[in-house]
């Protein structure tokens, strides 16, 4: 298991709680809210460990392409670098 | 005189050894029909060491009464044997080379055994003449690879060895008729003999001799997805796959690979395909086994036929339902051919689709690991551009390069992969496995499935690698990268040469291509479970035991 | 024809979706959501990622204008299996339930993680059932990929009814386990249709087990959960006699 933590500054704020998918195998759980202070932060707990750099790959791409200030957490069981995404974009849907 | 006995002895050697070679048999023939209980004997006597023979071991259905007995001979008397089939995929098949009966085998595709049998070539136990892909085999079969013995499965035969294959006719024809018209020996295992058969799919005069086996022939339902697996990732591929490419080309005439990506296509078909208004201008003709997954498509009006290489286990009563769809007998059962499909999907289809565990950033694509040798089956040939084409369609036209008067089109071969495969193994790799495996195992080349010049489109999470338009090596890099996610190719991305690639086509993204990621949801699914494909077959699938979940 | 995608198929919904579409609209207000972060501290140290709502929607909601409790468990997580927290939720929510409750249980049983703590809870939310069946319906809907199988079989058991689909199943003991501990010439776990035949939905409400079969269609759950409930209210309880009768019945001689 392992923990992996993102911070960038700035953004616009989500205005809304967002939350999908599940701890389950290939899956992720996605919590989106708005931030406590500004910024966007995404903490990550995966059941994979040894695979930081494609996760920060990821994350930083996510936040490249959406300017956005809000608190992330994903608690993740395998996923594949584009069902994180796609969950990523699910959630930032229902959290603007 | 005894220099015309001489000369027509010369000439005539193989009609006479297989006069010969049935003499030796007859003690367990009645008529046509051997006696199963001695066939391990009528095998020692029939094969001669250093013989060529051709054991049917299919993608789906399998020889296997024969091949479990062929692998029970005294190695004393059978041994060397040049093991010719195109599927190694059974464990006595293995067994066969370790008990030395075997020596050297060419095939198409290993499957299950593809890590035994890397093991034994190893040792130095297994010579590989070659890996093919099924056309070159069967080619092969024609040219220098002929058998001595061909050992063939077939449902029913009757008392002149007339066989019936039922919906798995598969290459049975192929083997035969290179064997039979070589004064080869053909001997057929039967699940029964009857009195009358539904159909002749081999005629009795090809065939020496048939036994029935212990229990029906070993068959695996090899191309059933459970559409309960498909996740929201292989919807947003076959969204853009549809969007970017079958609708963008008009794609009517396909073959689609196995897999669950393109089992979500089809799957989609009814959903996503009919809201853009596509039923009747994108895939209606099909190069395909009986893709369970299919049916929702065909039961909404999709498709108009499907020429299948092997059957599917559970679909017989559907497919006999739907006769204008698929090709069957007068009995009302399939009749498949793979040697005829394969034909069809090389020269008569306009795209292929398929999947593959590692692309390279040539776009080069391989299945091949370390450890195992796994083979191709017909994957190369379905995703090839056959030169020898001269017929045009719309979307062989799209792809045409070539402006000088004689421009010619092109087939579209599509790579639709994740960009990872788990979440730490890229698909897309700066250097295929492959390429390391030249020299070793048997390999002359490196088993590459398909080559990068002959894909013209690279379909991921990502978007579409217009790829056949891009102008140089360079861009046509670049595109790949664009869409490789965060793997090693795609780590080389840069912004300003995307915009310019989405700018004149040879890359988009999902935006481009009107389709939104957040739409790409388990409910544009037509069936989500195997029981949705029950209800939409009107009760005429049956799913096989361990596809049931009721 | 459309026959898939006419349905609302309770398989391919969420456990938030399904006690959505079950209870009366806009209705269901859930207690301790995720963002409550109310997850097992224990799965960390045994190097498991833990789901933030610990694999247990609760909440309440109204059936028919009734109050009731409202339980889905997830299956997706961990097999949904019953840990210290989940379980506690169950039985906090049957406790305080006012009209009845109902349980959507896909469940493992206990979690092995947290075993003794999971058997605990099982034996709270026993309890809570049977407190509260004495004064209102219990319901039970067993429709989802998991079934619902050991100590959360117990309590399913105790349910005032049972509602079930054919892709439900509904056993002591997973196949798996019957396996291990008879033999796989007692038990093929890997003979899907074998499975279904012992512990599916058909068997279980032609064996009287379960009380109502329903399509694995939220529609159709729906109104035969309003079914069960007015059925419930209107018919003899069982009291706490007879279900050990019942037991005594089921019971091998």
């Amino acid at each position: 298991m392992q923990r992996i933590v993102l911070e960038r500054a700035g953004g616009t704020p989500v205005t809304k709680r967002a939350h999908l998918g599940a701890v389950a195998s290939g899956n992720l759980e996605v919590l989106c809210e708005p931030p406590a202070g500004d910024g966007a932060t995404i903490v990550v707990s995966t059941s994979v460990d040894g695979y930081e750099p494609v996760w920060r790959a990821t994350l930083e791409r996510f936040l490249e392409q959406h300017f956005i200030a809000a608190a992330i957490e994903i608690n993740d069981f395998g996923a594949t670098p584009a069902m994180v995404s796609l969950r990523l974009e699910q959630a930032l849907e229902l959290a603007r | 005189m005894m220099a015309m006995l001489a000369l027509e002895g010369r000439w005539n050697t193989r009609a006479a050894g297989k006069a010969q070679r049935l003499a030796s048999i007859a003690f367990a023939l009645t008529g046509k029909v051997l006696d199963g209980e001695r066939i391990v004997e009528v095998l020692e006597r029939l094969i001669r060491p250093g013989d060529r023979v051709c054991l049917e071991g299919n993608n789906q259905k399998q020889a296997d009464f024969l091949s479990r007995n062929l692998a029970a001979v005294d190695p004393e008397r059978v041994h060397d044997m040049h093991l010719v089939l195109s599927v190694l995929g059974r464990p006595e098949h293995v067994d066969l080379f370790e008990r030395g009966i075997a020596r050297k085998v060419d095939f198409s595709f290993s499957g299950p055994q593809s890590l035994r049998l890397a093991q034994l070539v190893e040792d130095g136990r297994v010579e590989i003449g070659a890996i093919h892909t099924y056309l070159e085999l069967f080619g092969r079969y024609f040219i220098d690879l002929t058998p001595n013995v061909a050992l063939v499965a077939a449902d029913a035969a009757d008392a002149a060895g007339n066989l019936y294959t039922g919906a798995n006719t598969e290459e049975t024809p192929a083997i035969v008729e290179a064997t039979a018209f070589r004064n080869g020996i053909v001997i057929a295992q039967v699940n029964e003999t009857t009195g009358e058969l539904p159909r002749v799919d081999i005629p009795g005069s090809w065939v020496d001799a048939v036994v029935v086996a212990d229990r029906p022939y070993a068959i695996e339902p090899l191309f059933t997805r459970d559409p309960a697996e498909i996740d929201d990732v292989a919807i947003l591929m076959a969204m853009l796959a549809i969007r970017g490419v079958y609708e963008s080309h008009r794609v009517r005439r396909l073959n689609h690979g196995i897999g669950f990506d393109t089992a979500a296509i089809e799957l989609i078909l009814p959903t996503f395909g009919e809201s853009l208004g596509l039923r009747g201008e994108i895939c209606t003709h099909w190069a395909l086994n009986p893709h369970p997954t299919l049916i929702p498509a065909i039961e909404s009006g999709w498709v108009e036929s499907i020429h299948s290489f092997g059957g599917e286990l559970g679909m017989e009563r559907y497919i006999a339902a739907r006769s204008d769809v698929f090709f069957t007998g007068p009995d009302g059962s399939l009749r498949s051919n793979r040697a005829f499909a394969q034909m069809a999907g090389l020269y008569a289809t306009d795209l292929f689709i398929g999947s593959t565990l590692q692309l390279d950033r040539d776009a080069n694509s391989s299945t091949a690991t370390r450890g195992r040798i796994a083979g191709f089956g017909g994957a190369p040939n379905m995703g090839s551009d056959p030169h020898g084409r001269r017929h045009a369609s719309d979307a062989w036209l799209a792809l045409a390069r070539g402006d000088d008067g004689i421009a010619r089109g092109r087939k579209l071969v599509v790579q639709l992969v994740e960009t990872f495969r788990a979440s730490g193994v890229p698909t897309i790799v700066e250097r295929l496995d492959a390429a390391g495996m030249v020299g070793k195992a048997g390999f002359a080349i490196a088993p590459v499935m398909i080559y990068g010049d002959d894909v013209t489109h690279v379909v991921t999470e990502e978007g579409v690698a217009y790829l056949y338009r891009a102008e140089n090596v360079d861009d046509r890099r670049a595109a790949l990268a664009a869409i490789a996610g965060v793997t090693p190719v795609g780590m080389e991305r840069r912004q300003e040469r995307t915009a310019a690639l989405r700018a004149v086509g040879v890359v988009a993204y999902p935006q481009d291509l009107g389709v939104r990621r957040g739409d790409a949801r388990r409910s544009l699914l037509a069936a989500s479970s195997m029981a949705d494909l029950v209800r939409w077959s009107d009760d005429l699938y049956d799913p096989p035991a361990r596809f049931r979940s009721w | 024809m459309t026959p898939a995608t006419l349905r609302r198929s309770y398989v391919e919904s969420t456990p938030r979706e399904r006690i959505v579409a079950l209870a009366d609209p806009g209705t269901f207000r859930e207690i301790l959501d995720p963002f409550a972060r109310c997850s097992s501290p224990y799965l960390a140290e045994q190097g498991v990622v833990a789901q933030r709502d610990d694999g247990v929607v609760i909440g309440r909601a109204l059936l028919e204008g009734r109050d009731v409790g409202a339980i889905a468990v997830d299956g997706r997580f961990l097999g949904g299996s019953i840990g210290e927290i989940g379980g506690a939720k169950i039985a906090r929510v049957l406790e305080r339930a006012r009209d009845g409750a109902f349980l959507l249980l896909d469940t493992g049983g206990i979690r092995l993680q947290e075993a003794n703590l999971g058997l605990l809870a099982i034996a709270e939310i026993c309890d809570a059932i049977v407190a509260l069946r004495e004064r209102a319906p219990v319901v039970a809907v067993i429709a989802g990929r998991v079934g619902c199988y050991g100590g959360m079989s117990i309590a399913a058991a105790l349910c005032s009814q049972i509602v079930m689909s054919p892709v439900g199943r509904f056993g002591l003991n997973g196949p798996e386990v019957i396996e291990q501990e008879a033999g796989i010439e007692e038990f093929d776990a890997r003979d899907r249709p074998a499975t279904w035949r012992a512990t599916g939905g058909l068997r279980r409400v032609a064996q009287g087990h379960a009380d109502i079969l329903v399509e694995d269609d939220l529609d159709d759950i729906a109104r035969t959960l309003r079914e069960a409930f007015r059925a419930t209210r209107n018919r003899e309880r069982l009291s706490l006699a007879r279900l050990r009768d019942r037991f005594a019945e089921s019971a091998p001689a």
